[in-house]
């Protein structure tokens, strides 16, 4: 994989994507070439034969732009959730390239920054959305006050001010700007997770990643939570990068998607072309067990 | 996107032989990836020509069922100037739809070449063309209305029509008033516009999609039975609105399920057989020739 784009950059124009990754990868044990061998799609396995080492993700390469969602679909170990977790800086990845364009206009390998200097991007450059809302939030902190850290955390002092932010977000994300000093711990699994985007959009960060964000949650909650995701992909210019298992999820959210399986990328496409023509003998079982 | 997923084995492999998960259906990384390397675009095109299909071909591969194939379309050659309408005619399963799925790009066209040329003059291969190049080409220049709302759910008939006319380019006011006067057209009485369009009729549903497709017209429409489900009221209101798109000078190419509606909008008619084209030429000629094989009798 080239590694281009760490090389300081011949023109000053800013990338047109929000985020890029290039041979992105995550072993899990020995990092060395003998682990890939025997790995991937054509093997069935993400597990090295020889090393015993688990690829959870490999040669993984995207851009996503403003105002752009895109999909990463896969079953359980594909290894979707590892590609998002080694973004938002929750694991480090093994090899491969993430780049910002909110950092250094794309030319810093953000993998290659201090475990300070990832933990400062999640405050105003990416956000994440996890499946379980105690990954992202205090349980037992009021509503106002998760709201309010990412806030405080990039120097918001004023009292009145940041309780105002956290009003605006309540209502964008429709929560009764009521429960702001409620304890999350009270909330409803929906509210739950209105709170965590609500958090997640606090710095208005211009990437967003969510991972399996209505997974868990009661078809009609599940319902509005997306409707609200939808809306707010709409009418804001982030880029959004969402995983998940369920077509219905991606069709709704997504015009392009990845598939992935043990590690790989099998496939990739606009949503409706790999709903509607998938290519990839994965892409297809895929399909067809969502279609019942 | 980056290069196809194929990874370099340099090390030998001293595991114990694994199972492929798939047996011989070794594919190609480059069939499964978007954008393949573009041909040169044709040059005996007139300058104005919207569209131009050259050598279409696809097949299915079903990897579900044995992985069995399918061919569908055997080298297709089609051409579309602006104003005009083009409709496809032919038995079923003759590869209309399917050829307008691959100008979509629903559909992976299997080679040739499928040329559009944007607003800005350029003939670009949709065939080729990288994923995000199309979604953006989708939103702004190529449209298509298929006999089936897919409605996004929880969303309202003004809403979707509106929203229809902001991706191609109107203000949010321009695009609200433009859609009333849409849905007005297309005899969408008022009291439903605020509601889901999941629970329209089915009639309703085509009326809305027809309404959202042709509100500030792309270079490009892609009707695909756009009338299928309609009472004849309603049907003679809806090809009133697509006979008018030839003087915003929106090219056209439909597939219609009856000769009438072929006859009163196409300037051409192109007979698909067995994903060959079998003829083309003026409607007044094709539709009168016995020897085709068209779908259904007068």
């Amino acid at each position: 994989m080239s590694t281009a784009a760490t090389a300081p950059p011949t023109t000053s124009a800013p990338p047109t994507w929000a985020l890029r990754t290039e041979g992105l990868g995550r072993i899990y044990g020995d990092p060395g070439p003998a682990s890939l061998v025997g790995t991937g799609p054509d093997f069935g396995t993400e597990i090295s034969p020889a090393t015993g080492a688990v690829v959870a993700a490999w040669d993984v390469g995207f851009e996503v732009a403003p105002g752009e969602a895109l999909g990463i679909i896969g079953e359980s170990g594909s290894g979707k959730s590892t590609v998002m977790r080694c973004i938002a800086g929750d694991e480090q990845a093994t090899a491969g390239t993430i780049a910002l364009r909110g950092v250094g206009d794309g030319t810093v390998n953000i993998r290659d920054l201090s475990p300070t200097a990832r933990r400062k991007l999640r405050l105003q450059q990416i956000s994440a959305v996890y499946q379980d809302p105690a990954a992202g939030l205090n349980l037992d902190v009021t509503a106002g006050g998760n709201i309010a850290d990412p806030l405080t955390a990039i120097g918001w002092r004023n009292y009145g001010s940041i309780r105002q932010r956290a009003a605006e977000l309540l209502q964008r994300v429709e929560v009764p700007v009521g429960r702001m000093d409620d304890a999350v711990r009270t909330f409803s699994g929906g509210m739950r997770q209105r709170v965590q985007i609500a958090k997640a959009l606090a710095n208005d960060p211009p990437v967003l990643l969510l991972d399996e964000p209505t997974t868990g949650l009661d078809a009609s909650v599940a319902a509005g939570v997306l409707d609200l995701l939808r809306h707010l992909l709409e009418e804001t210019g982030i880029a959004a990068v969402v995983v998940s298992h369920d077509f219905g999820v991606i069709d709704l959210l997504t015009r392009r998607v990845l598939v992935m399986q043990h590690g790989r990328v099998v496939e990739s496409g606009l949503t409706d072309q790999l709903l509607e023509d998938p290519q990839h003998p994965y892409s297809q079982q895929l399909v067809a067990a969502a279609r019942g | 996107m980056t290069t196809p997923h194929t990874t370099s084995h340099t090390t030998p492999h001293t595991g114990p032989a694994p199972t492929p998960a798939f047996t011989p259906t070794a594919i190609p990384a480059a069939s499964h990836q978007a954008g393949r390397a573009p041909a040169d675009p044709p040059t005996d095109l007139p300058s104005d020509t919207v569209l131009s299909v050259r050598g279409l071909r696809k097949g299915f591969t079903l990897h579900t069922i044995d992985g069995r194939t399918v061919d569908a379309l055997h080298g297709v050659d089609l051409d579309v100037a602006p104003g005009e309408h083009v409709a496809l005619a032919g038995t079923s399963g003759a590869g209309k739809s399917t050829l307008l799925r691959c100008v979509y790009r629903t559909y992976l066209s299997g080679g040739g070449s499928i040329w559009f040329r944007t607003a800005a003059g350029d003939l670009r291969d949709v065939a080729a063309l990288p994923d995000a190049e199309v979604a953006d080409l989708r939103g702004q220049e190529i449209g298509y209305v298929s006999q089936f709302l897919r409605p996004q759910p929880r969303r309202s008939v003004h809403e979707i029509v509106t929203s229809a006319g902001t991706a191609r380019g109107m203000t949010r006011a321009a695009a609200r008033t433009a859609a009333e006067a849409a849905l007005h057209q297309v005899a969408i009485a008022e009291h439903l516009w605020d509601m889901h369009a999941t629970v329209l009729s089915g009639g309703q549903k085509q009326r809305v999609n027809i309404a959202a497709g042709t509100i500030a017209p792309p270079r490009l429409l892609l009707l695909d039975e756009p009338v299928s489900a309609l009472d004849p009221a309603n049907r003679a209101a809806v090809l009133d609105l697509i006979a008018r798109l030839k003087e915003t000078g929106t090219a056209v190419l439909s597939v219609f399920h009856d000769l009438d509606a072929i006859e009163r909008l196409a300037t051409r008619v192109v007979v698909l057989g067995g994903g060959r084209v079998l003829a083309a030429g003026p409607p007044s000629d094709i539709l009168r020739d016995s020897n085709l094989p068209l779908e259904v009798a007068r």
